[in-house]
């Protein structure tokens, strides 16, 4: 068979293929509210008792997976229209509100726990094993996941906070103005085609429209934190050679981070100032080129990252306990 | 008229949202046999799509044909879940006995498209998605590197890869 066959016989292949067996009943099971109750009772002259001990532990396994627990900490939030007292069920669709004196506990399905400070509404949107997803409409919350990546996700007005194994705490505005802090793992924020990685230790601003800045350290220079500012939010987001040339003078090793980001933010024709800039604070791993990394090729980029990733991993963990390079990531004498 | 469907089941009639299910089920369950080549994942991931849809159709604002933003949808999720679980040691022939596919009666070229299915669900994971992508549902390469995460020349290696490996599977 030669290419065009190949390509023929593809072109005959059919766009749909029925399903072997009718899906909408588990589909059903799992939205939030039960329509077509009349096909259903239609259909249940005619199942097996054993069927409907099985439908019976799946609807009972619904209940348990569409619902999170709340518990009140401070004062007594609102879940819908109905005060919480101690402690109750968030389910999916239900907006949860603190007023400023009461605070919520969310524990989010088995992975994790979500602290609601004052003055924050927050939704939750899916709650399946495959997915844990809650909406920030305005407020602060606390999060912390035990879980594999991408399983906990934080929609806000200008993006989603993506867990990728970690603890972070994120604040919004109703607009979208924010601040992603992560205390433990990563989290990555996206707003369309444009996402940020955070570390623990590290910080980004979010803007509506714009989505998440360029992630910095926390103990970064003020002066490098405005530069950063500047180059991310004015302008448009487009930044500029002006903004560039700054963070690229005040940016010390411990900021790799963010001239790792900001390598792939500015024009092409500045791409090579901040590689090297970047090379000469933490050299790159071996197997990565300056025309790989200037050419933003993946491979190079993730390799760059993972150096850089582990050496201020190292940094913020033995913080207090040993002097490390923030050039190497080793431990000074 | 779809577009009623669709406002009426972005409205939470859930009877609408069931008629869009039986409208796209089809095309969606294509699509996930063929990305993960696997019959069972592909009804997990068609459920999943389909829950999915029910809490994002709010957000579609009619700025694309909601065929290609529900394909789209699908293509995500699927990707998605394949980045969460991981590379999947069990490779499974995708329907041992594929009665799916035998439903389309009359089709003369139906034992070719078989075999081809099989062919596809039989390639590597990343050779079998760009293919599917690229080949079949007809996305470019820098669409591919984004959905996927690799690099576009990437992307055009295992779509050479996938060509040459359906070739010699089909020749046997």
């Amino acid at each position: 068979m030669n290419e065009r066959e190949l390509q023929e016989a593809v072109n005959r292949l059919p766009k749909s293929i029925e399903p072997p067996r009718d899906l909408w009943p588990g589909i059903e099971a799992r939205l939030g509210a039960g329509g077509g109750a009349g096909s259903w009772r239609r259909r249940w002259y005619w199942v097996p008792l054993a069927a409907a001990a099985v439908l019976v532990f799946l609807l009972l396994a619904r209940g348990e997976r569409s619902a999170w627990d709340v518990t009140a900490l401070a004062g007594r939030p609102l879940i819908g229209t109905t005060r919480l007292a101690a402690s109750g069920r968030l389910r999916v669709g239900d907006w949860l509100q603190t007023d400023d004196s009461s605070r919520a506990l969310i524990a989010v399905g088995r992975i994790g726990q979500v602290e609601v400070r004052p003055e924050t509404r927050v939704q939750l949107v899916v709650a399946s094993a495959n997915e844990h997803r809650l909406a920030l409409a305005r407020g602060t919350i606390d999060a912390k996941v035990d879980a594999v990546p991408r399983l906990f996700f934080v929609e806000t007005p200008a993006g989603t906070a993506i867990d990728l194994g970690c603890a972070y705490t994120l604040e919004t505005d109703s607009l979208g103005k924010g601040l992603l802090h992560v205390t433990r793992g990563e989290v990555e924020f996206q707003t369309g085609r444009r996402s940020s990685r955070v570390p623990l230790g590290a910080l980004v601003q979010i803007r509506p429209v714009t989505g998440p800045g360029t992630p910095y350290v926390d103990d970064a220079p003020a002066p490098l934190v405005r530069a950063l500012v500047a180059f991310d939010f004015e302008r448009g987001g487009r930044g500029g050679a002006r903004a560039t040339r700054n963070i690229l003078a005040l940016a010390r090793s411990q900021d790799a981070l963010s001239l790792w980001h900001l390598l792939q933010r500015v024009d092409p024709s500045l791409r090579g100032a901040v590689y090297d800039r970047l090379a000469a604070l933490v050299p790159p791993p071996p197997g990565v080129t300056r025309r790989a990394a200037v050419a933003l090729e993946s491979r190079a980029l993730e390799g760059y990252w993972t150096k850089i990733q582990r050496i201020h991993f190292r940094t913020v963990v033995l913080r207090g306990v040993k002097n490390i390079d923030p050039r190497t990531g080793l431990a000074k004498p | 008229m779809p577009d009623d469907l669709v406002a009426r089941a972005q409205a939470g009639d859930q009877t609408a949202f069931r008629e869009l299910y039986r409208q796209h089920a089809g095309r969606v369950y294509a699509l996930c046999l063929r990305l993960t080549g696997d019959a069972r994942d592909a009804e997990e991931r068609t459920q999943d799509v389909f829950v999915r849809l029910w809490d994002k159709l709010r957000s579609f604002r009619g700025e694309s044909a909601f065929s290609s933003w529900l394909h789209r949808l699908a293509v995500n999720v699927v990707l998605n879940e394949r980045r969460t679980t991981g590379r999947r040691e069990r490779r499974v022939t995708p329907v041992e006995n594929p009665a799916a596919l035998e439903r389309q009666q009359g089709n003369p070229t139906e034992g070719v498209s078989i075999d081809l299915e099989r062919a596809i669900a039989e390639l590597p994971d990343g050779a079998r998605e760009v293919f599917v992508l690229y080949d079949i549902e007809g996305y470019a390469h820098g669409e591919i590197a984004e959905l996927v995460g690799i690099a576009e020349g990437t992307s055009k290696a295992q779509l050479f890869r996938a060509r040459h490996l359906l070739r010699e599977k089909l020749e046997r």
